[in-house]
């Protein structure tokens, strides 16, 4: 018999309570795997995006919602005539709904920019020139609006002809319905519109000159801001609110947890008041009690952690395969995720325990016996 | 009205002056000014009616509880005034209860290596030492039964196991068959008594058996928190 046979066995002496215990906990960091799985998948998806399509730097006003507000598409001509831009390129995003999906990334491009260059045609082929009203499919997102090449799909008031399906090489690419600008602006009525401008620099360019050149962007587009492409998800309102949103739901759902282990571990405290008494009498230290205690109930974080994460995992995984996200997000299962859970899960174990463990210690041995 | 204490040789074990114990500020006085000797390897029975202050005593001399004045001496050293009273639990005393006092969700092996926790012994060498003791007790054949499958005199042999785990230089037994049928009692006091003369450990027994009183080399009668009566075997 070790010290943690001793631990086990308080926690195997009342087994549903242990189990309902642990439910409670692992529910709480299912939660977390599963809010903050989603928010990281969605700040992966998008930079891999930026990367894929080989953009450098974004400029945009993202002082709007989830989407950044439009501006006018003259700043493209005028963004291309500074100094340490090789190529440059705009498009108009937006989020909308489109017939059965609840929300889908539309991207107009201007035709003939840079960003149509990785998509690769699977089937069909891409628009013949800017005015087609015609758009193309990530693979995913025909697949979400069970679209082939010769369907039309309807975008605002609009009925566009689906020619081709492609490969955006990029979990966010594939969810996405590509168009070429000129029709984006046509359908949502944002004429002269564009919400942003992708800027390729020369080829190993120092991060030094790409920051003279956002500066330089900043004079003439003052309201607007631009970002370098790996520092965009960092810093955009939208992510930092999505973050925000996922790390305080998760907060509730373990203070949840912790309610629930410190009533659990008070109840064990309190009706194993007399044992107590025997341990102290037959020897044993307060800090002993008081180990055996928190050992009890980072143990029982322990166990809440790993079936949190599993059912997390699982939700996650269900998740990322339903219509309204899939290819809009790719959930983020990394171990580091995981790792970060199952430690939380102990923390919440050890600090559940720390009031119970005090009011264990304060026992006097003489009282406790008779109990 | 203290008697005077006899004179047998042996180390002092305990040194009682005065020792009082009040319960709910005041109103209830379990000891009231209690003096007594106790010497190395004496077996010492404490007798007296039900409420006279034995258990308070037993407590007092266990370190479970502090007196509220007097003074109280182990081996020179003030009982509640020591630095590490767990230490002194777990090495110095065994005690043996009334009511067992085992714990209920661990096996009669499990229960015996408890003590042993606050010891240096290895996980394998608790374990035979657990086995050494329990058939020392005549309980070798029970090693994984739960206490609630054993008899009240089979508990109460765990409980001495128990108590003298870490080889502790005095036993201390508050009416250890108290809960026990005549013969189990008998058993019990026989093993007592048994490892009393092979280990030479001091035993202090509180009991209203005077039968088993009798077997004591002192019987020391209380009243009312005081010793008002102490006296040498004249077998001893
Ligand atoms: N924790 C306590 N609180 C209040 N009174 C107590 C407590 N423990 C013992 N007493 C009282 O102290 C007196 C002596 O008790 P005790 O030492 O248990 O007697 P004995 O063991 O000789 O029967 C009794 O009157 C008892 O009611
Ligand atoms: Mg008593």
């Amino acid at each position: 018999m070790t010290f943690f046979t001793i631990v086990l066995r308080s926690l195997t002496r009342r087994p549903v309570r242990t189990c309902l215990t642990l439910v409670g906990i692992s529910i709480g960091i299912a939660a977390v795997v599963a809010l903050v799985g989603m928010a990281w998948g969605y700040e992966k998806g998008i930079g891999k995006q930026l990367d894929v399509m080989g953009i450098d730097v974004v400029v945009s006003n993202m002082s709007g919602g989830l989407m950044p507000k439009v501006f006018d598409e003259s700043l493209q001509n005028e963004v291309s005539k500074l100094p340490r831009v090789a190529a440059v390129t705009s498009a108009l995003m937006q989020m909308l709904s489109v017939e059965d999906a609840p929300i889908m990334m539309i991207s107009g491009r201007e035709w003939g920019g840079f960003a149509w260059d990785k998509l690769k045609v699977m089937s069909g082929r891409l628009p013949i020139d800017g005015n087609e009203k015609a758009v193309v499919l990530g693979h995913l997102a025909a697949e979400v609006l069970k679209k082939k090449v010769g369907d039309t799909v309807q975008i605002e008031s609009e009925e566009l002809a689906v020619v081709g399906i492609v490969d955006g090489q990029a979990m966010v690419e594939n969810g996405t319905v590509f168009l070429p600008l000129k029709v984006m602006q046509e359908v949502t009525g944002n004429q002269g519109k564009i919400n942003f401008v992708d800027i390729q620099v020369p080829p190993n360019s120092p991060k030094s000159e790409i920051e003279l050149l956002c500066k330089d962007i900043k004079v003439i587009f003052p309201e607007g801001r631009a970002m370098i492409a790996s520092e965009v998800v960092g810093t955009s309102q939208g992510f930092r609110v999505a973050r925000a949103m996922s790390w305080s739901t998760s907060l509730l759902a373990i203070i949840v947890g912790v309610l629930g282990v410190m009533n659990t571990m008070l109840m064990t405290v309190f009706e194993r008041t007399h044992e107590i008494g025997i341990l102290l009498a037959v020897g044993w230290r307060k800090s002993r009690i008081v180990c055996m205690v928190l050992y009890e109930s980072a143990l029982l974080g322990l166990l809440g952690g790993i079936v949190g994460v599993t059912l997390g995992a699982v939700g996650l995984l269900i998740l990322g395969s339903s219509p309204g996200i899939r290819g809009f997000l790719e959930p983020d299962l990394s171990p580091k995720l995981m790792i970060i859970s199952i430690a939380i899960a102990v923390v919440v174990g050890i600090v559940s325990g720390l009031y119970p463990a005090w009011r264990s210690s304060r026992l006097s041995p003489s009282v406790a016996l008779q109990s | 009205m203290v008697a005077a204490a006899p004179t047998i040789p042996g180390e002092l074990i305990y040194e009682a002056i005065g020792l009082k114990k009040q319960f709910d500020n005041g109103k209830v006085m379990a000891l009231r000014g209690l003096d007594l000797e106790i010497r190395q390897g004496e077996f010492v029975a404490i007798i007296g009616q039900s409420g006279c202050g034995k258990s308070t005593l037993l407590q007092m001399l266990g370190c479970l509880d502090r007196p509220s004045e007097g003074t109280l001496n182990y081996r020179g050293t003030s009982i509640p005034d020591m630095r590490d009273p767990a230490a002194y639990r777990a090495h110095q005393i065994g005690f043996v209860f009334q009511s067992f006092h085992l714990l209920p969700t661990f096996t009669v092996l499990e229960n015996v290596q408890i003590p042993m926790f606050e010891g240096k012994l290895s996980r394998s060498q608790r374990k035979a030492r657990g086995i050494e003791l329990l058939e020392s007790v005549g309980l070798g054949h029970r090693l994984s039964h739960y206490p609630s499958e054993l008899s009240g005199g089979e508990r109460q042999r765990v409980a001495i196991a128990r108590g003298l785990a870490n080889r502790p230089s005095v036993v201390l037994a508050d009416e250890p068959t108290g809960n026990l049928d005549s013969e189990s009692a008998v058993q019990i006091i026989d093993l007592l008594l048994e490892l009393h003369g092979k280990l030479g450990v001091t035993l202090v027994l509180v009991t209203h058996d005077l039968s088993v009183a009798e077997r004591a080399s002192r019987t020391i009668r209380m009243k009312d928190g005081r010793v008002i009566s102490d006296k040498v075997a004249a077998s001893h």
